[in-house]
């Protein structure tokens, strides 16, 4: 298998499209969560205020972009959103396969289709990987700027709570990534997948959820409790949420973070058993 | 000839001259599809070390999915495999098989050399065999240009290459001619020859009846499915004939009779005869006929082409 995962990285590496896309995510993380909000945060259009709570204005959230946050800004900014760059990493790195026709090139190769897979699953952990550690290097970076723009003093998280960070998101960006590779599969291309996992992420559960909500009660909870990107906002949430003026920014998640880690993992195993199935028995006639 | 006889008399396992190791085996080997559409039928064929086997057949015949078949790409619906001396598409037949199916696929963003290099990786082939594989290709001077600026046939020779990779014993070309100009497919055909030396094994599927004439030891048609006819091209072909033109016709007749036998004289109208006979009697006839007073105006050898004998087995016109 190692031979395999040394040529899926081989293409990885030359290839433009992830690098554009870890690029992008690179540039939003710093564009939309640092630039803009500071920008903000301390030239607030007027009335922008309303609605606070009492005695709170804008800037009093630009502590949100301080380094004592940046784990929890980037985990609940980007464990869905960021969760969609990996999933169409995902897309890519298997979709192609199919677009290109180079399915049938690898296959006849010298390995197992198993094998095959297992190997490009190990490629794309370890872009997932360079995802998540760019991601958190790149907030980390942008939250010592502002803290210095702002004359606050620099001070990071513990050591082992950024390392927990790091394995939380990338078990996050894993189950993503490895749900773009099996949608990929299952419709033998690039572009339904994205579509339809694109859909998933930003539509699909965040408004079922939303109107089943309105029902009210905790059955709706307990339900929301085994789908992916509720998980994914509970073991973000699990990082504990930003005081404003020594007023929590959020409520205690609905379930904790082993729950999430479990369930997320469970999914990971899930998908992989399935695109294995799909790899293994279906004819490739393309 | 008709399609019955070849069948009886051509389609055996084993043909004079051929035999030995048998490098790809099938036996009643099926792929039937969810539509009941039967693509392959109950298919047993044997390729034998050292072989150029053409495969030939019309668009639909089944030939891309036999194929595909022997490189483990389709599961077959019964029947059994043996490729290289394993299962299709297990590791230890696909070591030593190298395949190029219907149009070659690589990445477009990578260059020739790079994806080769990746093959190489794949198959853990020594880099070297990169440079080889190219240079044998003639593709050395494009090598570091991306895949997706190369022209059909140097596509078509990286695809040649990257079978080649492995130094394997069993080459499967599926229409490696495909949509090459001229002068691509005389240099992908003089390849294949050179290929087919020694004791590599060629398993060729090809559209074009010439190009197969020249290239392959051995030939099998397939027609819906299922083989209808197997041999060398000559085989194939069945003896040659005499036809002979010749005035007055009663005389003519009664010394090709006397020359060739009665049941080897067929009169073809117009004071014209086909005589199987051996061709190398021609002059002698020719003279016979002479000193009878036979006035001949036309004696030449009528020799069937592979495409008289693919139209009539497979029963399609002007080729595949």
């Amino acid at each position: 298998m190692y031979s395999v995962f040394r040529g899926e990285l081989f293409k990885v590496v030359r290839r433009p499209g992830i690098w554009v896309l870890i690029s992008v995510l690179l540039a939003l993380a710093i564009l939309i969560g640092y630039a803009i909000t500071w920008l903000i945060y301390t030239f607030p259009p007027p009335g922008s205020s309303q609605g606070l709570p009492p005695g709170t204005t804008l800037a009093d959230f630009k502590v949100a972009l301080y380094p004592q946050n940046f784990v929890r800004q980037t985990l609940s900014q980007w464990g869905v959103l960021g969760g969609v760059f990996a999933l169409i990493v995902g897309v890519l790195m298997q979709g192609s396969e199919y677009g290109w026709g180079t399915i049938k090139t690898l296959y006849t190769q010298r390995s197992g289709r198993l094998t095959m897979l297992f190997g490009k699953i190990a490629a794309l952990a370890v872009v997932v990987a360079v995802m998540v550690v760019a991601l958190f290097a790149v907030d980390a970076a942008s939250s010592s700027v502002v803290a210095w723009v702002d004359g606050k003093t620099i001070t990071f998280p513990d050591l082992d709570v950024i390392v927990k960070a790091l394995v939380a998101a990338f078990l996050i960006f894993g189950f993503w990534a490895i749900f773009g590779l099996t949608l990929s599969t299952l419709f033998r291309q690039s572009a339904m997948a994205i579509g339809l996992g694109l859909a998933y992420a930003l539509v699909v559960e965040v408004l079922i959820f939303g109107l089943l909500g309105g029902l009210g009660g905790d059955i709706v909870k307990k339900i929301q409790q085994w789908f992916p990107i509720a998980n994914t906002n509970y073991l973000a949430q699990s990082f504990g949420s930003i005081r404003v003026r020594g007023i929590q920014g959020q409520t205690t998640p609905y379930a904790d973070a082993s729950h999430a880690v479990v369930m997320l993992f469970l999914y990971v195993l899930a998908f992989t058993a399935i695109t294995a199935y799909l790899s293994r028995t279906r004819d490739i006639t393309a | 000839m008709t399609t019955a006889v070849l069948d009886a008399t051509i389609r055996r396992p084993l043909l004079p001259g051929v035999g030995g190791e048998k490098v790809v085996e099938t036996r009643s080997l099926t792929k039937r599809y969810g539509t009941g559409i039967v693509a392959v039928d109950s298919l047993d064929l044997s390729v034998y070390r050292g072989e150029v086997y053409g495969f030939l057949g019309p668009n639909g015949a089944g030939k891309t999915t036999t194929l595909r078949m022997l490189l483990g790409l389709i599961r077959p619906t019964l029947g059994t495999a043996t490729v290289a001396g394993a299962a299709p598409g297990s590791p230890a037949s696909l070591a030593r098989v190298g395949a190029i199916v219907e149009t070659p696929a690589f990445y477009p963003y990578m260059t020739g050399y790079d994806n080769l290099r990746l093959l190489a990786i794949y198959c853990g082939v020594k880099p070297s065999r990169v440079d080889a594989t190219l240079a044998e290709v003639e593709l050395t001077p494009r090598a570091h240009h991306k895949f997706s600026t190369y022209s059909l046939g140097m596509k078509q020779r990286l695809g040649i290459a990257a079978a080649l990779l492995k130094e394997p014993e069993l080459l499967i070309l599926d229409e490696p001619t495909n949509g090459l100009d001229p002068q691509g497919m005389a240099d992908v055909r003089n390849l294949i020859i050179e290929l087919g030396k020694g004791d590599r094994t060629v398993l060729i599927s090809s559209h074009l009846l010439g190009e197969v004439e020249l290239m392959c030891t051995r030939v099998g048609v397939i027609r819906k499915g299922r083989i209808v006819a197997e041999g060398t091209v000559d085989q194939l072909r069945g003896a040659a004939t005499l036809a002979v033109r010749g005035t007055p016709e009663e005389t003519a007749r009664a010394i090709l009779v006397a020359e060739a036998g009665a049941d080897n004289v067929t009169a073809m109208g117009d004071a014209t005869f086909s005589v199987k006979v051996d061709l190398q009697r021609t002059a002698e006839i020719n003279k016979h006929l002479v000193q009878a007073g036979v006035s001949v105006t036309e004696l030449r050898a009528d020799e069937r082409s592979l495409e008289d004998i693919f139209m009539e087995l497979t029963g399609t016109e002007g080729g595949l």
